[in-house]
């Protein structure tokens, strides 16, 4: 039971820099997101963390200790890898007895520690199997449960889930949260997929270009996104990001239509952010305005409605009952209440 | 340990044996190549004459020239044929199924086979008494029918190239079958599909994308034909005359029947500086994967 | 469309040229094998049907061959070689695989040229240099100059294999308390298993089927068996019955082997430039 604190962490290849003077400092027993793109950073601070890649600059704590100089095995942290990383040539119980027994934890002790383990993610049944003659969801509670067998300081998850199909993805997901509400002990997961992050974190850390762009509970980076990349980035469909200017405190589009009250001071360039689900669909005639519909798709549980709204394209969610034809004209009204205001060059968050 | 420690020592161990089973006999070889160098006189290995050896090699023996000669035809000839066929039976081959898939695990046998007792075997085939493959030839090709192969210097050499390609189109088959297994297959049916004959489809498409596998294929028959010894030693040993004898057989001869390791030592020099290209384009293909 | 009448034309034309080749590749070793069983008279003729003999196969191991001496030569000097290399190399091929070496690129080009440089090339200085200390005519002789041709075979192939195992399960076990030692003990050499044995028997035909240098450096006490092969001559001729059953025991052993690590061949022969 530990926090982890990174000090201004830098990793760079050459040229490239992958995380760039990061700091963070995650809780004890916290469940941490780092969520981003490929490529953002997001798995090189974690390996880090583990060990397994070398700081450039800057300093990894782990509770009271700077672990910089440790080996990964000395760091006392376990890790569940994007590809399990499961011993092939070990069976499911060898596997899991992998961490107590090269530590040199006495038989005895060992046996009932990798049983309890192996109960909690439902693989007793499996002790005896190679990797090879499990199913991916399998392989999936043996990474789980060898990470689980000993109590680590920290966990460490990369991408867990990302190689399982999106049924058993979803079912792994509850487990894991179940799981990990239940031992308490801090947990730095990383991950490219929303989801995953929306709902297993207590804090989501955004990532990009090796930078943490907001850190805060899923409710805060959802609801109050920092800036255009992270507004962008979380929620499915993606945030509308409509271009256009201040004007009396009104929004005006760049075709010139004067839609919604804003506030704020006059500004010729700006970004309006509005999510699909705060865009009320209507008749013709009882919204802001009349848009015709470029694309109408069900999704069975709503219906999803792109409209052609000058040069843009702009998606509102509408009632699962709903039905058009492609060209019909519609109206549309945005809830004054969820808009949200950027500036297009900095990227950042306007605050009216 | 530190891993930043433990990577060199570990390939330490290598590194020696390779410095002293490759890299000091290849220097000592050069340093060598400038000597007197005779076997039976033990000061003249230190006793230096500069390029004497090399020029007496260039200007004095039409015995190198004819190996260089004979060894140069031999590559030609050999990485042209075994590629050529080699191809061929690979694409006979490539489809698999249980039959090809048979023949192509019964090609690994000739190559398992050591070059010497390939070079046995062929001179037993062509014996002008006894000799199978003699007897067939004479029956398909009556002017063959009362040659004496090994003897007539022509049809010598025509032996040893027929051995060489015997012995390694098995193996440049299998090479070129995994060269096929790789390329795509959907682009071979996009081209099906968009109207190309076999014979289109496997020059526009299959081709161009088996070609780094060919080139690789050439190099390496290359440098393998360049250095042939053992075939040749057990088939013809150089001969009628010196009508087969490869530069690798020159060498052996000057070095060990006639003691003059010196002169050996230049001429396995020369060698080497064809070798230093192969192996320059040989590298190249073996690191554009990483 | 090709009609089905087409396609049946050009299987059968298929199947006729296969059969060929598969005839041209495997009569000549038929031969050998029929001729090692031929009585001495048989054998000089171009006989198909004739009284099968295992006399040959007593006659080659008698005196004046002896080729018990050859073939207990042959298995040593092989075997030895195989047992230093494959842990050198798999050292090696270890770190170049996982590490990123000052120069490493160097070192490994190094490695693979040395495999191309001419046998009589490295040979010459050997021979001297095995002169002036006694070790010609030893089977430590050639086992030393084996490594030359062996080692960097089985570095890049054994390279190749550890490049297969993924860096997850080795960093997997770091994490979960390994020091790199022990992760070497208990992932990657319990994994890299059968490649280290396929190296191995790929490094044993090499050194089994090794000519030039046995040609030059041995002459009695450390004769192998391919250069045996120049003994069943007698005034007459080729003694060509005991011939082939020299060759028999000589190429059978290669076979078997041959036949066990088939999938890796063509990976080890080119040094993974094809894969």
């Amino acid at each position: 039971m530990a926090e982890v604190i990174l000090k201004n962490l830098t990793k760079r290849w050459g040229e490239f820099v992958a995380v760039d003077g990061q700091s963070l400092e995650i809780s004890d027993r916290e469940f941490l997101v780092l969520l981003g793109p490929s490529g953002c950073g997001k798995t090189t601070t974690m390996r880090m963390i583990a060990g397994l890649e070398e700081p450039t600059e800057g300093e990894v704590w782990i509770g009271d200790r700077m672990v910089n100089d440790d080996l990964p095995k000395d760091r006392d942290v376990a890790m569940v890898f994007q590809n399990y990383g499961l011993y092939p040539h070990m069976t499911t119980f060898e596997n899991i007895a992998y961490p107590l027994r090269v530590r040199g934890i006495p038989s005895s002790d060992i046996e009932p520690r990798v049983r309890r383990a192996a109960e909690q993610v439902e693989l007793t049944r499996f002790l005896d199997r190679r990797p090879k003659a499990l199913s991916g969801g399998q392989r999936q509670r043996v990474a789980l449960a060898r990470a689980i067998v000993r109590t680590p300081k920290v966990f460490l998850m990369d991408e867990p889930l990302s190689n399982l199909d999106a049924k058993l993805r979803v079912t792994m997901r509850a487990e894991l949260k179940h799981l990990s509400r239940e031992l308490k002990v801090t947990t730095v997961y990383v991950t490219h997929d929303q989801i995953e992050a929306m709902t297993l974190a207590d804090r989501v850390a955004v990532m990009k270009d090796g930078v943490i762009q907001q850190l805060g509970s899923p409710d805060e980076i959802y609801n109050d996104p920092a800036n255009l990349f992270v507004a962008g980035f979380i929620g499915s469909p993606a945030m509308n990001l409509i271009t256009g200017a201040i004007q009396g405190g009104q929004f005006v589009t760049t075709g010139g239509t004067q839609l919604v009250p804003v506030g704020g001071d006059d500004r010729n360039e700006v970004v309006l952010g509005v999510r699909a689900d705060d865009i009320r669909v209507s008749e013709a005639g009882k919204g802001n305005i009349d848009v015709p519909i470029y694309a109408f798709e069900n999704t069975g549980e709503a219906t999803l409605l792109t409209v052609q709204w000058g040069r843009q394209r702009v998606i509102a969610k509408g009632d699962r009952y709903l039905r058009k034809e492609q060209d019909d004209m519609i109206g549309i009204a945005l809830n004054p209440e969820h808009l949200y205001l950027f500036d297009p060059t900095s990227g950042s968050r306007i605050r009216t | 340990m530190r891993d930043s420690t433990l990577k060199y020592l570990l390939v330490l161990p290598a590194i020696v044996v390779v410095f002293a089973t490759a890299i000091w006999p290849l220097i000592e070889s050069l340093r060598l190549s400038f000597t007197v160098g005779r076997l039976s006189r033990p000061g003249s290995l230190e006793q230096y004459l500069g390029f004497e050896n090399y020029i007496w090699a260039f200007l004095y023996e039409p015995a190198f020239w004819n190996s260089v000669w004979v060894t140069a035809i031999y590559t030609v000839l050999t990485v042209g044929l075994t590629t050529v066929l080699s191809l061929g039976l690979a694409l006979l081959l490539a489809p698999g199924g249980r039959f090809r898939s048979g023949v192509q695990t019964l090609l690994i046998l000739p190559f398992a086979m050591s070059p010497a007792l390939i070079g046995v075997s062929f001179r037993f085939m062509f014996n002008p008494e006894f000799g199978l493959f003699d007897a067939v030839f004479g029956a398909l090709i009556p002017p063959l029918a009362d040659v004496s192969w090994l003897v007539d210097p022509v049809l010598a050499f025509a032996v040893c190239v027929m051995a060489d390609v015997w012995g390694w189109i098995p193996f440049l088959t299998l090479v070129l079958i995994g060269g096929l297994a790789s390329v795509p297959q959907d682009t071979i049916e996009a081209a099906q599909v968009d109207g190309a004959s076999g014979w289109r489809v496997f020059r526009d498409v299959t081709l161009p994308q088996l070609a780094p596998v060919l080139a690789v294929v050439v190099i390496l028959k290359s440098i393998f034909s360049l250095k042939t010894f053992d075939q040749i030693f057990m088939l013809t040993n150089g001969g009628p005359g010196t009508a087969t004898q490869t530069l690798s057989h020159y060498i052996y001869f000057n070095g060990m029947k006639y003691g003059q390791i010196g002169y050996a030592a230049s001429v396995a020099w020369l060698m080497v500086i064809p070798m230093i290209f192969l192996t320059y384009a040989y590298a190249k293909f073996v690191f554009r994967k990483e | 469309m090709l009609g089905r009448r087409r396609k049946q034309v050009i299987d059968a034309v298929q199947l006729a040229l296969i059969l060929i080749a598969i005839l041209i590749m495997l009569v000549p070793i038929a031969w050998i094998f029929m001729a090692a069983f031929k009585n001495h008279i048989d054998v000089f003729q171009l006989k198909l049907f004739f009284t099968p003999t295992l006399e040959n196969f007593g006659t080659v191991f008698e005196p004046p061959f002896f080729l018990g001496h050859k073939l207990m030569n042959s298995t040593i000097v092989a075997f030895v070689t195989v047992v230093l290399a494959i842990p050198i190399a798999t050292m090696a091929a270890y770190s170049f695989s996982r590490f990123r070496l000052t120069g490493e690129t160097a070192m490994l080009v190094v490695i693979l040229a040395t495999q191309f440089v001419p046998a009589v090339v490295i040979i010459l200085p050997f021979f001297v240099m095995f002169r002036d200390i006694g070790l010609l005519d030893t089977r430590i002789g050639l086992i030393l100059v084996n490594l030359a041709i062996v080692m960097p075979f089985a570095i890049w192939m054994i390279k190749g294999f550890i490049d297969g195992i993924p860096l997850d399960t080795e960093e997997a076990a770091m994490v979960d308390g390994s020091s790199r030692l022990q992760v070497i003990r208990n992932i990657v050499l319990p994994m890299a298993a059968p490649g280290l044995l396929t190296a191995g028997i790929f490094c044993f035909i090499i050194a089994w089927n090794e000519f030039l240098f046995a040609l030059i450096l041995t002459n009695k006490d450390a004769v192998t068996l391919p250069i045996g092969l120049a003994l069943f001559k007698a005034e007459e001729g080729d003694l060509w019955n005991l011939l082939s059953a020299a060759g028999i025991i000589i190429m059978l052993p290669m076979f078997v082997l041959a036949l066990i690590i088939r999938k890796y061949f063509v990976q080890g022969m080119t040094m993974g430039a094809v894969r």
